[in-house]
Parts: C-alpha cells; structure tokens; sequence
C-alpha cells in the first residue's frame, strides 16, 4: 500500500503540489486528472526522486519511504512521456544495461531477464534495432520492459498516451490494467480521460495543485452527476 | 622550377619529421581530449567555483596565441625551475590550447543531450557517473564529432609551430632542407604535401567514424 500524506511542493512562489494526500493498494492503480500545469506529472516525479519535496510524507506498506534509497533500490519506476529511451543502445541493451550497471546482475542473467520481457511485450524480433527504428506504440512497451526489469513496487506512468496513435489508448490501458493485477501499484499522470473507459482505478482530479475530486471509475461509471468536477471535465468544459 | 629529383631525395627526411609531427600531435590530441572532456564536464557543474576558474583557463588559452604558449611553457617556465624537453614543452603547450577548445566543444555536446535522458538514467537507479559515461558523453561526442575533428586538424597544422623552438618536426625538417638546398618552392611544396596528406588521411578516417556512429543516430 502506497500513503501519501499532506505533500506539498513549490516553485518560487507558485505551489504545484498543495498539502496532496491519497493511498493507492498493493494491484491499485490511481489515476492523476488534470490538465496541463495542475502537479500530477510533478507528483510522478517526486516520487522518482526527480523532485524533492518542502513537506509531507511517503509510506510504502506502513513504513516511511526514503526516496534517495528507494530510487536507487528501484522502489519505483517511470515510463516518461517521450519515453526517453537511450538512443545509441539497441533495444536489448536498452533493458540489459540497467539490469547490468544498477541491479547488479550478470550479463547473462541481464539477457535471459530483457529477452523474457521483449517476448512477453512483443519486440523480441526487434531486439538489435535502436530505439529510432520503432513505432510509437514500440518505444513504449521497450521504456516498460526497461521499467519492468527491474521489478519496482511502483510503476508511474506520465501522459502514456500522448505520444501515441489514439487507437492505441485502449491497448496502453489494457497493458497498465494487466500490470495492476500482477500487483503493482500503478500511478498514472493524465488529461486522457479515454484511459478511465478500459482501467480500473481510482481517478483524483487536480487543480492548481490540490486534489479537488475523488472517484472509483466503477461509481463514476454508474452515476457521474455525483462527481460534476470530474464528469465537466470528462465532456471536456474545464473551468 | 619544381625539382622532382630533390623532392624525391627528401622524402626521407620530410618523413622523419612527419613521424614527430605525428608524435606531437597524437600526444597533444589524446591530452587535449583528457583535459577538454574534463573541463567540459566541470564547465556544465553546478559548482560555480568549478565553473569560474575553468572558464579562467579557457579564456586565457583561448585569447592568447598558441606561438606565445609554446615559447611560455619551452622558453620562460624553465626560467623559473619548471623545465620539460622542448618536446614535452610543445606536446604540452598544444595539449592545453587545444583542450581549452575541446572544453567548449564537450560543453556544447552535453547540453545538446536532453534532460529526459538523465532523469531515465535517474529513474533507472545508475549513479551520476554512469549516466554521464555511459548516456551521456556517447551521445554528445556522437553530436561534436565534426567540431572535434576540425579542432583535431587543426592541431595538426598548429604543431608546425614547434619548429620556432628546435624541435625538428615537419617544418622544422623543411627549414633545414631548404636553407641546405636553397629551393625553397620544392621543399615547402613537399612540407605542404606531408601536411595534407595526414590531415586528408586524418579526415577520411573522421568521417567514416562519423558515418558509423550516426547509423542510429536519431530518437
């Protein structure tokens, strides 16, 4: 189970993360609404140690989360918008060369474990190309081979859709649901409400840093009217 | 008139002193990358005293002639006790000039990378020294390379001017050729010649470098 209690987090003057709190369970997945400059990609990155945060607290299964530690001990991982995938590697050593450097495994291991999981997400013939020789879809499963690899309790996902085809949205949410039930604790940044028809999760509205609506995507299913800030934004009237 | 036949008869000296040219620059070049990569490195620092006495070394070997450097370091330093060989004063003269540029030239590189691959290095648990080994600087020097090989033919001819100092290199070779001879028009062609044919060699050898390291070169 992931807490996060009264964050709060400043630019200047400005405050992008505004005394936030919510718990996501172990095969959870919390969806961050919101459009763009609201905090929920900073939120992402704080808790990948890209950030630091003025005030709050972090815990992971009851105990208090050091994100200096948990980032090098692969707590969480990120699959980032653009995906940022190395380009002078090829696909295989794109999930082989972290596994190698940061986890410590040989590079035998580190082949079994990346040729495991470009079978699993489909780029197992892709595997001595680079990164520029891949669709959009294709970049993104590599960027959560490599995430996966590494076998984080937390996977974030920021704009997972945006770099993408449209008709793929239903494809990237099935993914993220099937990483929900293998019981990571998914988080994901987004403005694309198509995500919410496929997932089952948690939906947190933000504005201007705060959390201003909550909802199950079930519930909200079943009756929007009791959530209007969510469901305006659904119809796309933002305010 | 080009006398072919002194050109000929040459060739064993010009050699001679294009394996010291070579010598030269080879050292300066390996030492110029290390000191450039460094100072590249601490250049883009957070560290502000990094920062400043770095760019007090570039700018000072960037804004004053390599000619007078090389007399510095062969001519006025051992005056006061610090002596090199004049060939390790030379060597050392272009190796600073040089990495002062190559400095600049990494710095550029680096911040051509983008952020996102620092922060999936990040995110991926590396330490800062692997992402900058192993993400970033292959893929900045991927985007300098036409900048470092400029710089590197340009050390090239600047290693001509250790001839001022004795130290008998190419042009040096020529000079005492030509003042042996008096035909200075063969034997300077003949330097010119050693000075393009290593620089064309060097060049080709760039660009097929270049040519590999761009194969997957876009994200």
């Amino acid at each position: 189970m992931l807490n996060i209690k009264n964050l709060s987090k400043q630019f200047g003057t400005r405050k992008v993360i505004d005394n936030v709190s919510f718990s996501v369970p172990q095969g959870g997945i919390a969806v961050l609404l919101g459009a763009s400059g609201v905090g929920k990609s900073t939120l992402l990155r704080v808790l990948n140690n890209l950030e630091t945060i003025d005030s709050g607290t972090i815990y992971l299964n009851g105990k208090p989360l050091d994100l200096t530690a948990a980032s090098k001990e692969h707590t969480c991982g990120m699959v980032f918008q653009q995906f940022n995938l190395f380009p002078h590697m090829t696909v295989l050593e794109n999930i082989t060369f972290p596994l190698e450097k940061s986890a410590g495994k040989s590079s035998n291991q580190a082949q079994h474990i990346a040729l495991e999981l470009l079978k699993r997400y489909d780029l197992a013939d892709k595997k001595d190309t680079y990164p520029s020789q891949l669709s959009g879809g294709q970049k993104q499963r590599l960027a959560l081979a490599r995430t996966i690899a590494l076998r984080p309790q937390i996977i974030c996902f920021d704009e997972p859709t945006s770099a993408l085809d449209p008709l793929l949205t239903t494809h990237v949410a099935n993914t993220i649901q099937e990483l929900a039930n293998a019981g990571y604790i998914v988080l994901i940044a987004t403005h694309d409400t198509a995500l919410l028809n496929t997932l089952r999760c948690s939906i947190y509205l933000m504005e201007n840093g705060k959390i201003v609506e909550t909802a199950q995507s079930d519930k909200l299913s079943e009756n929007a009217t009791q959530y209007p800030l969510i469901a305006k934004f659904i119809s796309g009237v933002i305010e | 008139m080009i006398d072919f036949q002194l050109l000929t008869d040459s060739i064993p000296y010009l050699l001679r002193g294009a394996a010291v040219t070579l010598q030269i620059a080879t050292l300066s070049c390996i030492l110029g990358i290390l000191f450039g990569t460094l100072c590249g490195l601490g250049l883009t620092s957070k560290n502000r005293l990094v920062r400043f006495l770095l760019s007090i070394y570039t700018t000072l070997f960037r804004g004053t002639p390599m000619l007078i450097q090389i007399v510095f370091v062969t001519i006025a330093l051992p005056t006061l006790g610090i002596g090199f060989s004049r060939f390790w004063g030379v060597v050392w003269a272009i190796a600073l000039n040089s990495g002062a540029y190559i400095a600049h030239i990494i710095k550029s590189g680096i911040n051509s990378v983008s952020q996102g691959q620092r922060e999936a290095g990040k995110t991926l648990g590396l330490s800062n020294t692997q992402i900058v080994r192993y993400i970033i600087l292959p893929q900045a020097i991927r985007v300098v390379l036409p900048a470092l090989g400029n710089e590197f033919i340009t050390l090239i001819k600047d290693s001509s001017l250790a001839s001022i100092v004795g130290v008998q290199e190419l042009t040096k070779e020529g000079e005492i050729l030509s003042s042996r001879t008096l035909d200075a028009l063969t034997i300077y062609l003949g330097v010119a010649l050693g000075y393009l044919i290593i620089t064309t060699a060097l060049s080709l050898l760039l660009s097929l470098i270049e040519r590999r390291m761009n194969q997957h070169a876009q994200h």
